[in-house]
């Protein structure tokens, strides 16, 4: 869960850094600009300088939060009703102050009251409601699906109640990340896919600033609800954020894959410092609708031929942990992990083993290749997308680890597009792939292992790439969706745990690093390993979570 | 009169050879537009299978089997209008064209006739005092420059002189808080973020307009009536540069027209090195996106210009070198 786009030039540049701070005796580098740009690090401590928006090269100037081209910072200027830590699941009222769920199909929102649009209106449920409907007029707008959950909608007094299709109690967590925008400005809008909503008037607790170019501001919102949380008065956010950038101009907080970080980013200035959870799993996807991965003993047998501790600090330097065969975002989720499985669900290389169950899948060592009982023998191709360095170094990892035990792997690396169309329409051996990282435990093994998503090979699907199906994981996934019983919820996790510990429908690997760099120099309490209340990330919601958390330093 | 009708003939029939290749072989590359969204937003981290509905509704991709799509292409190059971006929606791809071309035009155009004009006097010079220190020290240094990479030389030129040195910025066209206008402040402001870009398009450039003056014109010098200029006492340097060099130039001139007509492409690699906002970045994304739009504006642009280039150096060849027009 990188940006790995133009990671060949991120590789060069950050070479380059390197060797800037040692030229430059490892003192911070300004570079010149005819204005305040740097006083994110070092300056009046108030402002505060992101690398959370990456001009293309420059900004367009689109702030409509549901375009695909919009501003990063657009979900800054509005609030959904909750936000939800993508690292752990635990949600945070925004724009709803509370939610219930008196029964499995229905949730109820009671909306925040004495809240006003930047323009000086009222924000009432009348605005939710519309924003609803307006998601439902233009299904292009509905990214997160919402309306294939939502029946009805109706306002009673403060609350919004939302009548389901059916039972569904994961359906909350996604419905109320919906961003909220004012009725009595989009209702006039004549096409909202194509509108750019050049003046943004939202809830949130930043408003549009200067805009140029090459870089814009967003103000505080001094009329936000809970404006006392809100430190930073102003953000810069400049449409260049490369890495050399980001090492040498005193960032606050950027988010960005830094090679060998301890000496670029660190030593770049002083409280620097970096936060890397894990934000995925990246695994490895057998098709499972042909041999030999159609054998889960096979896929087991690969498992276990695998030293994923190698092929963690291979391919992320060492900054990501190996992960096991849970399914699960460890540490994040440990609270669900199942304690029955073995080693907390890790599985340690152990070629013995790995041959024992490719006997048992009728597969046999002969010479130095393993073999069919034809006596063929077992060529794979792996595929992983051109230009993601760090998935293409954990990939030649795998190559040569399972060379040991006699299979010939052959990388396939089609440009990033092709590899999407490839792992849709199943038109793999074994493919490079990442799964969970969510926040819900329903939503991270739905994804994974449902056979809603069930299509054969040739036809596009958009999750269970590796196209698993299995009547008792479907039926345990259809009563995690509407048990409100927490007790079984964390039987069910713990069994759907067993499904992938046991039949290996993916071979997990390693975890896909969040790559969070903050400065404590102006600001204090970025989210960490010991205060994980947010991700380091700076799209979607979480920048919410952060920004009302920091303080100003000392 | 003939030889225009043929050549004008010859350039249409290129045209829509080009104009048809520029709409099927974006539409053979793997994967769809939405491919590449997805693909996008899966870096940062599985994307939920709600969103690719949702980015195939927001951007209409094509629809109707491939010959109604290319008759409406058709159409629309004849009538110019190119649609809207996929990876910059909902900017329509003439306004995004329009944004970047006159960066690329005035940087990458300025560099290329500062180079030809430099290199091919440097190289007029070079074979004038053949076996000199003129000769070779230029002729050796344009050896050498003219192998760099373009991307080698840009990421060398940032690393000294942008942040050691901190003499010029290393990225952007303009200062991060300027808006683009005509003011002298803000040109000056420009010229000053292309000195890097503009340098590295020089210094790779530069030999090969050296080395090709140079040749031929060592080869013109060998001619019978620059021996009888010379015999003839006329002044050096008017044998030089009017007899010599302006009989040499011809191959120089060609090369000249082309490298204006691929002006519009803009320089890709070392726009994305210093993330200038010309047509090179433009096309860079928009090859990256699947954007087929873009491509297809972008692409047509490029041949087109190359096209008439080429057509112009033609003609003027048939005035300027009268054999060629048989």
């Amino acid at each position: 869960m990188q940006r790995r786009r133009g990671s060949r030039w991120g590789l060069f540049g950050s070479a380059l850094g390197v060797a800037a701070l040692l030229a430059t005796s490892a003192c911070t580098v300004d570079v010149p600009t005819d204005d305040g740009n740097n006083d994110g690090g070092g300056g009046d401590g108030t402002s505060m300088l992101l690398a959370a928006d990456n001009g293309s090269p420059t900004f367009d100037r689109n702030f409509n939060p549901y375009s695909p081209g919009k501003r990063q910072t657009s979900t800054l200027i509005y609030e959904p009703l909750f936000v939800t830590n993508t690292l752990d699941g635990t949600e945070t009222p925004f724009l709803a102050s509370a939610k219930e769920q008196p029964d499995p199909a229905t949730v109820v929102f009671t909306i925040r009251e004495d809240v006003v649009w930047t323009d000086g209106e009222e924000f009432t449920p009348e605005d939710v409601t519309f924003t609803f409907d307006l998601l439902k007029e233009f299904p292009a707008l509905d990214t997160n699906g919402v309306w294939a959950l939502i029946d009805s909608i109706e306002v009673d007094g403060q609350d919004v109640i939302v009548h389901l299709t059916g039972d569904n109690v994961p359906a909350a967590a996604i419905i109320q990340k919906t961003i909220i925008v004012p009725e009595h400005l989009w209702a006039d809008v004549e096409d909202p896919t194509t509108y750019t909503n050049e003046d943004p008037v939202g809830t949130g607790p930043y408003m549009l600033g200067e805009f140029t170019p090459n870089e814009y501001t967003l103000d505080r919102n001094e009329d936000y609800w809970q404006v006392e949380n809100v430190a930073a008065e102003e953000l810069i956010l400049p449409a260049s954020n490369t890495q050399l950038d980001i090492v040498n101009n005193g960032y606050d907080w950027a988010y960005s894959f830094m090679s060998d970080v301890e000496n670029t980013w660190v030593s770049a200035a002083e409280g620097n410092t970096f936060w890397f959870p894990p934000g995925g799993t990246i695994a490895m996807f057998p098709n499972l609708t042909m041999a030999p991965f159609d054998n889960p003993e096979f896929r087991l047998g690969l498992s276990a031929a695998l030293d994923r501790d190698r092929i963690a600090d291979v391919a992320e330097e060492g900054y990501v942990e190996a992960a096991g065969m849970s399914g699960l975002l460890l540490p994040n989720q440990e609270a669900w992990l199942n304690p029955d499985l073995p080693d907390g669900g890790a599985v340690s290389q152990d070629v013995d083993a790995a041959l024992t169950h490719f006997e048992a899948a009728g597969y046999t060592m002969s010479g130095d290749q393993l073999v069919d009982s034809a006596g063929t023998a077992v060529a794979l191709t792996l595929t992983t997308p051109n230009g993601w360095t760090d998935w293409l170094r954990g990939a030649t990892e795998v190559q040569s680890q399972l060379a040991e035990v006699g299979i010939t792997v052959t990388l396939n690396q089609p440009q990033p597009a092709a590899y999407q169309q490839e792992l849709q329409n199943g038109n793999f051996q074994l493919s490079m792939g990442s799964f969970g990282g969510t926040g819900s435990i329903y939503e991270d093994f739905n994804r994974l292992l449902s056979s809603e998503f069930l299509q054969p090979v040739g036809t596009t699907t958009t999750a269970n790439f590796q196209r698993y199906s299995d009547p008792e994981t479907d039926a345990l996934l259809a009563e995690l969706r509407v048990t409100l019983d927490e007790g079984r919820q964390m039987e069910i996790a713990h069994e759907l745990q067993t499904v992938v510990f046991e039949q290996a429908p993916v071979i997990p690997m390693f975890y896909g690093g969040l790559w969070g760099l903050f400065s404590e120099a102006n600001f204090t309490g970025w989210p960490s390993a010991d205060d994980p209340y947010a991700s380091p990330a700076t799209w979607d919601a979480n920048p919410l979570l952060v920004l009302t958390n920091v303080e100003v330093a000392d | 009169m003939r030889y225009l009708l043929r050549k004008i003939g010859l350039l249409l029939l290129t045209l829509w050879a080009a104009v048809t290749l520029n709409f099927f072989l974006p539409r053979m590359m793997p994967g769809s537009p939405t491919d590449a969204a997805i693909a996008k937003l899966a870096q940062n981290g599985p994307v939920s299978p709600a969103t690719r509905a949702a980015i195939e509704a927001q951007l209409g991709v094509p629809t109707g089997n491939i010959w109604d799509q290319y008759v409406a292409y058709l159409g629309n190059v004849l009538t110019l209008d190119f649609g809207i971006s996929y990876t910059f929606f909902p900017q329509s791809v003439s306004e995004l064209v329009l944004t970047a071309l006159p960066w690329t035009l005035v940087m990458v155009g300025v560099v290329t006739i500062v180079a030809f004009v430099l290199g091919t006097l440097l190289g007029v010079l070079a074979a004038w005092k053949r076996g000199t220190f003129l000769d070779s020290l230029p002729t050796l240094t344009g050896t050498f420059t003219s192998a760099f990479p373009y991307f080698w030389t840009a990421l060398l030129l940032l690393f000294f002189l942008g942040y050691v040195l901190q003499w010029f910025p290393t990225s952007g066209a303009y200062s991060p808080r300027a808006t683009p206008n005509l003011s002298p402040e803000f040109i000056a402001d420009a010229a000053y973020h292309a000195v890097l870009p503009a340098v590295t398009i020089l210094i790779t450039s530069l030999g090969g307009w050296i080395l090709g003056m140079r040749n031929t014109m060592i080869n013109t010098l060998g001619d019978d009536y620059v021996t009888f200029a010379e015999a003839n006492g006329l002044k050096p340097r008017a044998v030089a540069l009017k007899y010599a060099a302006r009989n040499a130039i011809l191959p120089n001139l060609t090369g000249f027209g082309l490298a204006l007509g691929g002006v519009v492409g803009g320089s890709l690699l070392v726009e994305r090195v210093f993330a200038y906002p010309g047509v090179g970045y433009l096309l860079y994304n928009a090859v990256t996106n699947q954007d087929f739009p873009l491509m297809q504006a972008l692409f047509l642009m490029i041949t087109v210009s190359v096209l008439v280039a080429n057509f112009i150096v033609d003609v003027l060849y048939g005035y300027l070198d009268p054999r060629t027009r048989r």
